[in-house]
């Protein structure tokens, strides 16, 4: 089946979903099923988790050898700690709210209407183990693009870890169907992107911006996805990227990356929920790019001055 | 942005102006709660330690039921989303009990302390149906008919009524067997009021209610809640700026020792240690918490009621509109600036006789007393060192609930909800094997 043939199949079942969506709008009752919740599990892991804490906990406490990254940063003058002085202002540079406030609108009824009822008919009906296949494939291809801006940041370890992930679970965890590389040599799955590298070469993360289907993020980061993406299309590996299958990949990817993602639009019911979402993304991005710039005083903050600009 | 401030504040301080005796709400009784006890600071963040928690199935289905309601009233532009009562519902395969779960104060029907509860519940063999709070955005939007939340009875009927919608309309082929409801911290004064008007009505047969750490006097806790704000926080804008400078300079210094390359929700976890350290900054958290769900209220009852205070009833504000100054002067609302400004003067002009005295006497527990004492189908579950309740108002709930109450020494604010013991004790009074135990 060609490329044009598969978009318009696609281009066929989101109009029905949308159909099915607006003639739902208009009936007293909506019913939306949802994937069982599995609480025994989830206790079961947030004891682990806690368990994992309280083991950090205790281990940090004992001096013990640096990482190899850490090591070698160590020759750097000593960072020194950040202070609530340096916190950035309590407003966030958004110079494109009232447009950005458009596209949060659009995702949210996008969202409802389309993503979220696929992201959880996939969760519903597909096994477990098979979606945790599909995960690790796509996050395995993204190994290649961490390879290379591991590199480009200068961290050169992490490049080789990442490329090392990605040659163990090709090859033993089948094309990347499973993590073997954390699962048998602790080589944890931690991507990175051009965003990342763009702050690792200094750049602010500039204005707030939603970006259309994908959600909240910044300048910065939106300019990142778009280069992350050409890279992966450039390298078009096994012609995953523009081959025929190309389009059903994409969404299966988005899929199972909307799958994966624990939120839901105005779950809040808040009308801040903007404003919330905006301030908490923005402080996330500033206090990562802190972690990326260790022996960097933190610029001065200003009150006045809105965070991120 | 700054000639907006200008407005905003010019706005705000004419409005104020303009009010002509402001009403007063009298100080809350009984010593002040202030800083309470470490352990039940720490409880109450926290919540029950995941270890504690009792037994819980392998599965609950859910099944997610939207309502729009006949009587919702016309829906202000920015809250365009919340015109749909969102409930939740998982049912058993056979007949069962329906447990019906009212959700505490802002929150929404699928809250993580919702999850715990639906769990138990579940997992013992009810059909169970969460409700989100009488004040949280989405209920006063769909379902409220004043959009003035907070008053014991009006909530009461007006959850009473939308109940009435979603009972009649769950998947037809569930059966049930007998009605039950409870709810945590306002939600457990919610689900004893609404026993109380369905023994008046008989829409809903209600069978057994059991309270989950509830207030006692509204305005005595919401007092208390103003008193821990002002003690951990201050009073205005300073104090809460001061507090995120605190949080943001611990998580960035835990996330530069951390060596991580994002920061997910496994670095919050293990951060949290690092950023809430004193007793002030537990207190602070927690206030600061009960502070945001006001704000929405607050926004709600101003714009439902055209009082005026933060939102100017001939230009509402629009979808598009930047709303970051309305959320910063309504980061310095108190609940009692809420009771006095929008609520009092919304019920008083509504109820014969109406004064700030009778509206503080609607809002006690007293006001279903007699049901409380005399009917031996209510139940509570509480803490002797919950922050919403002083001693006295505990002795009232030991008092009229006589052996229908267990009380635990531990636990602050809901911090032991769904361990072992209190989940066998709420399945014991729910089932009605509690009174023959005690």
């Amino acid at each position: 089946m060609g490329a044009g043939a598969l978009m318009r199949r696609a281009a066929r079942i989101a109009c029905a979903f949308a159909a099915l969506a607006l003639a739902g709008c208009a009936s007293e009752v909506q019913f939306h099923r949802w994937p069982a919740e599995t609480p025994a599990d989830n206790n079961k892991a947030d004891i682990a988790r806690m368990q994992g804490v309280q083991a950090a906990a205790a281990a940090s406490s004992k001096p013990v050898a640096p990482a190899p990254e850490q090591a070698a940063s160590a020759a750097e003058p000593a960072a020194q700690p950040v202070t609530p002085d340096d916190a950035p202002s309590l407003l966030t540079y958004d110079p494109w709210g009232r447009l950005n406030r458009f596209t949060y609108r659009f995702n949210t009824r996008f969202d409802e209407a389309i993503f979220l009822p696929v992201a959880n008919g996939y969760r519903r009906l597909v096994p477990s183990p098979l979606r945790a296949g599909v995960h690790n494939f796509f996050a395995n291809l993204t190994e290649i693009d961490s390879t290379i801006n591991y590199t480009l940041q200068g961290r050169l370890h992490r490049s080789v870890r990442s490329l090392g992930r990605f040659v163990i679970n090709t090859t033993l965890g089948i094309g990347g169907l499973f993590d073997v590389a954390d699962k048998l040599v602790h080589l944890p799955y931690e991507p990175t992107g051009f965003g990342t590298t763009l702050a690792k070469w200094g750049m602010h993360p500039g204005p707030y911006l939603v970006i259309p289907l994908y959600g909240p993020s910044t300048f910065r980061e939106g300019v990142g996805l778009g280069v992350d993406y050409v890279t992966l299309y450039e390298i078009n590996l096994a012609d995953l990227y523009r081959g025929d299958q190309s389009w059903g990949l994409g969404v299966a990817n988005a899929v199972d990356q909307r799958a994966n993602i624990d939120f839901r639009y105005y779950s809040t019911g808040s009308p801040f929920e903007y404003e919330t979402i905006r301030f908490l993304i923005v402080r996330k991005q500033l206090i990562e790019d802190a972690g990326l710039h260790k022996s960097k005083p933190l610029p001065k903050s200003n009150p006045e001055e809105p965070a991120g600009k | 942005m700054r000639l907006l401030a200008t407005f905003a504040l010019i706005a705000y301080c004419s409005s104020s102006f303009a009010e002509p005796a402001p009403l007063q709400l009298p100080p809350a009784p009984g010593p002040a709660t202030g800083l309470a006890d470490s352990a039940a600071l720490r409880a109450t963040v926290f919540g029950t330690p995941p270890q504690d928690i009792a037994p819980l199935p392998e599965s609950v289905p859910m099944l997610e039921m939207d309502l729009a309601l006949p009587w919702r009233r016309p829906v202000p532009q920015i809250f365009w989303f919340d015109k749909r009562l969102r409930v939740w519902f998982s049912a058993q395969k056979k007949p069962a009990p329906l447990a019906i779960i009212i959700s505490g104060t802002g929150s929404d029907a699928n809250t993580s302390k919702l999850s715990v509860l639906r769990a138990v519940l579940y997992g013992a063999g009810y059909h169970v149906l969460t409700m989100p709070s009488p004040t949280f955005p989405g209920f006063i939007v769909s379902a409220s008919t004043t959009g003035v939340a907070g008053d014991f009875m009006q909530d009461g009927q007006d959850l009473y009524a939308a109940l009435g919608e979603v009972v009649a309309h769950l998947p037809r082929k569930t059966q049930i067997t007998d009605v039950h409801i409870l709810g945590y911290s306002l939600g457990g004064a919610n689900a004893a009021i609404v026993k109380s008007i369905d023994a008046a009505e008989h829409k809903l047969h209600i069978h057994r209610a059991v309270m989950i750490n509830p207030p006692v006097s509204l305005f005595a806790t919401i007092g208390r809640l103003d008193k821990l704000y002002a003690v951990s926080l201050g009073n205005g804008d300073a104090g809460i700026e001061r507090f995120y400078q605190q949080l943001y300079a611990a998580l960035a210094n835990a996330y530069r020792a951390s060596g991580r390359v994002e920061l997910d929700e496994d670095f919050l976890l293990g951060a949290a240690a690092a950023v809430l350290k004193t007793d002030a900054q537990f207190s602070a958290a927690i206030a600061l918490s009960f502070r945001i769900a006001l704000s929405n209220v607050f926004l709600a009852g101003d714009m439902y009621s055209g009082a005026g205070v933060v939102i100017d009833p001939a230009h509402p504000p629009k979808v598009g509109d930047s709303l970051e100054e309305t959320a910063r002067v309504l980061r310095s609302k108190t609940f009692a600036e809420y009771f006095t400004r929008i609520f009092a003067p919304y019920y008083i002009k509504r109820r014969p006789n109406g004064t700030v005295d009778s509206l503080i006497a609607q809002n006690r527990l007293e006001i279903i007393g007699d049901q409380l004492r005399s009917d031996a189908d209510y139940y509570c579950l509480t803490n002797s060192d919950d922050l919403i309740l002083d001693k006295a108002e505990l002795a009232w709930l030991k008092k009229t609930l006589d052996t229908r109450i267990a009380v635990y020494d531990h636990g602050g604010h809901l911090g032991n909800l769904g361990d072992r013991q209190q989940a066998a004790d709420l399945l014991a009074m729910l089932d009605g094997r509690w009174e023959r135990a005690h």
